[in-house]
């Protein structure tokens, strides 16, 4: 029964994969679903280390970029026929690289945990970022190295011409990438690096080096983040410097940490969530990074277990029957905050944009009038009231969602 | 080759005092919280930003009083109503909550002051030579910088060494728990300790902001190189990060100055490669290219054999 | 049989001498306790033993290899387990986890990253086996670091005795118990440790003289003596040096 259930939502996971571009065609969205691929696998093996392992890493792009750029490099192989296969198999060379690298770097990185480990990943990052400026004939310098995808042996007709195609390529991957990852977690060494990421001394009178229950995650880590490497080559046919410096490695470690650390889905939650901002947001405001910024910062501040930890808390209301207790307080206290937010970006936007009128959200507003602003400003102070004003309805509904009737005792 | 040396010497110890009063403050914060502040950088460049905007309308010397004060206040807010908050949820959320910060900064200076470099000038009545050696002129400000850091760390020696608050502070680096038993009031200290090490990072900022330039990659810049001194000096030592912050300064600035590598090498060992050689990036470097990633190869091999860094006792 | 000696240990910390030169022969299958004040260097005699502390000089010798140079790891493979004295265990997993974790070295899994738990029907029932043994069976699925403190002292000792190590060390398992709790912990460690080797070290009197074979006093870092316990009651300078203070103070 609990096996049926697991299958059916792995199936469910590819089906959805797979049926996607059947309804969103447009090259804007099949070129989204390319990115959450690669960000999809690129967290979930950055979750190996900090999530299940406890090992806090400021420089995952190294593995990520590495392998990527050896992708590139076998593409030029394979367009100069020194190697011939099909470029499917890609990913895998990226995987490949990504596993030498982080062989190398965690031999000697993974002593510790904690700071030392997070000072020298930051190091590392650091050391191959500038260095891949220095040694240009393998890195291109700042224009980066490209390829041409389309050079392969055709795989069953296809030529892999269009990025739909190569979704498909990525479907594959992603799916595998996927559940391996989870078969990891259901292994001994997946146990030990939770156990060692609790408390590394006592893992060490079980029997276990804790420096070797690190080493082999962090291998299987970079494993993986070279085949999303692998796949971000084979959706852009190049690839530059920046896939493996500090703002790629920050990127993963923020999609991690808003999806949700403690839960396997998690990360698989964040990527998705920040490519769809990445994408549609960058449309509509140059400001966007500044909101992703905002949202982090509270993520952390108010969601310590990610966007998966906030539906998870439901579990308990939600096999009690309660849950629908909370529907009203939520709807009371959640559309005021929106409202909040809302008028908080609209004077952000007021105060920023250049045009004489702003359109947001179907609102035309022009900053050159007080009116508006006096307008947002008593819209968005008014539902801060509201929403000061619900909240300990909200409080209240939630504990006694969750409060398991005493039954004498416990 | 002597005036070289003597003026990489002279640039090297600006810069290293410079770092140093980075690392100062983030080295008091780590040792009273445990936090290594991502953000510290930031708050050097949010310095040199309202130096900037100050000095528009008061000139340079109201900059360099007022901005480390709103700084230091800003920093006091963060730790009041942020890391305190997240301190429950442990250290890595704390050091992630940092991080946020950092990226939080940078976006919010492009949105205040936009992405464009500020055009923040020393003052003039500092805009001329100090001294002139061997043809090549020593300007005033530079000597100004060297003033100012110097005082600083004397000014923060003292306050350590011989106050009653630095004997808490000092107390508090080594036994937290003891103090706080004691009866004193830890999280105002914290809160305070927060506030002046930013502001010491604010005044970095205001000093280097018409040095370095002031512009929203400034903290990028400078942020990993000051983790790099902390971490190599040893987490928690202000001497160690003192020694630290000259050693990087100077390297880097011996490095950029120098003009041997591995051609240079090759030669002397008598070997010779064609241009084509696929490794030829790696037989045409030399330290000015280098420099950058010196700090990093530094601090990547204190990691791994001296783990605690030069004068760090604790390990964590 | 020895199946722990202790040959001169000695430790020190800069230049405080915790541990004199502490020599030592447990046989095997026996029940030792080591008894003495605080601060007499029984937590580092057991921190030495396993591996946490390095020895500063003298030799300890277990099933025949000299083991005062091992990591704890490679101590713990050879059949030795301890518990701690706080407690010690893998907060954020739950009961079951906590103990096949404990399990796995034993079984042979090693580093596996190709055996699903799942399916280790053997290892999963062994895992059961011993929740039952510490009365954990109800809380097996409940995360570990939320258990109630003498739960958690259990598991502490489950963990420490899942792999079937043949030499147990137990680091006062009822320290801060109350007193019907302790009275549960002594039947478990009866229940526990049965056919094996333990050393434990313990305040509790009550609890020392009823299972101990034989008793060491360790007093300033050096053993002043090793007896049954018989003996060690009517030993003068023991008396003298501990038994009498417990009793003057409790």
């Amino acid at each position: 029964m609990v096996q049926l259930k697991r299958l059916s939502i792995w199936i469910g996971y590819l089906v959805v994969m797979l049926v996607l571009p059947q309804f969103f065609d447009s090259i804007l969205s099949v070129s989204i679903f390319n990115q959450m691929a690669i960000a999809i696998v690129f967290a979930l093996s950055y979750n190996m280390l900090l999530g299940q392992g406890g090992m806090l890493s400021f420089g995952h792009a190294v593995y990520f970029g590495f392998g990527g750029f050896l992708a590139v490099h076998t593409l030029i192989m394979i367009e100069f026929e020194t190697v011939y296969f099909s470029i499917l198999f890609i990913p895998l060379i990226g995987g490949v690289f990504g596993l030498l690298a982080a062989i190398f770097i965690g031999s000697f990185s993974t002593h510790k945990a904690g700071t030392v480990f997070a000072m020298i990943s930051l190091g590392m990052g650091e050391l191959i970022a500038a260095s891949s400026l220095i040694f240009v004939g393998f890195f291109g310098g700042e224009a980066g190295i490209s390829g041409d995808r389309t050079y392969g042996p055709p795989f069953f007709g296809v030529e892999f011409l269009r990025d739909v195609e190569i979704y498909y390529v990525a479907v594959f991957w992603v799916f595998i990438a996927t559940v391996f990852m989870y078969l990891f977690t259901q292994t001994p060494a997946g146990r030990m690096a939770n156990a060692v990421r609790d408390n590394p001394e006592r893992a060490e009178f079980i029997g276990y080096s804790a420096r070797k229950v690190r080493f082999i995650s962090f291998c299987a880590a970079g494993l993986f983040a070279g085949i999303a490497g692998g796949l971000f080559a084979l959706n852009y046919e190049f690839i530059t410097e920046e896939t493996l410096n500090a703002t790629t490695s920050g990127r993963v470690l923020l999609m991690a940490y808003i999806g949700g650390l403690g839960y396997f889905i998690g990360p698989i939650v964040g990527a998705v969530i920040l490519t769809l901002m990445n994408s549609l947001l960058s449309n509509y405001s140059d400001l966007w990074m500044l909101y992703l910024g905002v949202m982090f910062l509270l993520t952390v501040l108010f969601l310590p277990r990610g966007f998966a930890g906030f539906i998870m808390m439901h579990q308990v209301a939600w096999v009690r029957g309660t849950i629908k207790q909370l529907a009203l307080p939520y709807l009371l206290t959640g559309v005021p905050a929106l409202l909040v937010m809302l008028s908080a970006i609209a004077l952000i936007e007021m105060s920023h944009v250049e045009a004489d009128v702003l359109q947001f959200i179907g609102f035309t507003l022009e900053p050159a009038l007080l009116t508006d602003w006096l307008m947002v400003g008593i819209v968005g102070t008014g539902s801060l009231f509201a929403v000061r004003k619900s909240l300990p309805r909200l409080r209240d509904a939630w504990d006694s969602a969750n409060t398991i009737p005493s039954e004498g005792g416990s | 080759m002597l005036e070289i040396f003597i003026f990489a010497t002279l640039n090297g110890l600006v810069t290293g005092l410079l770092l140093f009063m980075l690392a100062s403050g983030l080295t008091l914060i780590f040792s009273m919280m445990g936090v290594l502040n991502f953000a510290h950088a930031s708050f050097y460049m949010l310095g040199a930003y309202f130096a900037y905007s100050v000095s528009l309308y008061f000139g340079f010397w109201m900059g360099l009083i007022f901005a480390p004060l709103i700084v230091g206040v800003l920093g006091a807010v963060v730790e009041r109503y942020g890391l305190r908050r997240v301190h429950q949820s442990g250290h890595v959320a704390e050091l992630v909550f940092t991080f946020g910060l950092a990226f939080l900064i940078e976006e919010a200076v492009q949105f205040f002051w936009g992405p464009d470099t500020k055009n923040y000038q020393a003052p003039d009545i500092l805009d001329f030579p100090l001294f002139t050696l061997f043809g090549q002129e020593f300007s005033a400000y530079r000597g100004f910088m060297i003033g100012i850091s110097l005082s600083i760390f004397i000014t923060l020696y003292h306050i350590l060494t011989r106050s009653r608050i630095g004997i808490i502070i000092q107390a508090a680096i080594t036994h937290p728990n003891t103090v706080a038993n004691l009866g004193h009031n830890v999280p105002l200290i914290f809160m305070g300790v927060f506030g002046v090490g930013t502001a010491l990072a604010g005044l970095a900022g205001v000093i280097a902001g018409p040095v370095l330039t002031t512009f929203p990659g400034m903290s990028i810049a400078l942020g990993s190189i000051v983790f790099v001194i902390v971490v190599i000096g040893g987490l928690g030592s202000l001497a160690g990060a003192f020694i630290a912050s000259l050693l990087i300064g100077l390297l880097q600035s011996y490095a950029i100055a120098s003009d041997v590598g591995m051609p240079e090498l090759l030669n002397l060992l008598g070997l010779e490669f064609e241009r084509s050689h696929p490794l030829n990036d790696l037989w045409t470097l030399n330290l000015p290219r280098i420099a950058p990633i010196l700090p990093f190869l530094l601090l990547v091999l204190v990691l791994i054999f001296r783990p605690t860094g030069l004068l760090g006792k604790r390990e964590e | 049989m020895a199946i722990l000696t202790l040959n001169n240990v000695q430790k020190n910390f800069g230049e405080t001498a915790i541990i004199r030169g502490v020599s030592l022969d447990i046989e095997e299958g026996e029940k030792h306790a080591i008894i003495g004040p605080n601060g007499a260097g029984k937590s580092t005699l057991f921190h030495l033993i396993s591996g946490l502390y390095k020895v500063s000089a003298g030799s300890i010798t277990f099933k025949e290899s000299e083991i005062q140079d091992k990591a704890p790891y490679e101590i713990s493979r050879l059949g030795l387990a301890r518990s701690f004295q706080v407690t010690n265990i893998f907060q954020r997993m739950n009961v079951f986890e906590n103990i096949r974790c404990a399990l796995f070295w034993s079984k042979g899994y090693r580093y596996s990253f190709w055996h699903l738990l799942g399916r280790q029907k053997e290892l999963n029932e062994q895992a059961m086996h011993v929740l039952e043994q510490i009365g954990l069976t109800d809380k097996a699925l409940f995360p570990s670091g939320e258990l109630a403190y003498a739960q958690q002292r259990a598991l502490e000792l489950g963990i420490a005795i899942a792999s079937g190590a043949e030499l147990i060390m137990l680091d006062e398992p009822a320290a801060g118990m109350s007193h019907s709790e302790a009275e549960t912990s002594v039947q478990l460690i009866h229940k526990i440790t049965e056919g094996k080797t333990l050393i434990m070290v313990e305040h509790d009197m009550n609890i020392v003289f009823n299972v101990a074979d034989r008793i060491s006093v360790l007093v300033y870092g050096e053993v002043i003596a090793t007896d049954s316990p018989e003996n060690i009651r009517s030993n003068a300078s023991v008396q003298e040096a501990y038994l009498g203070e417990v009793a003057t103070s409790a």
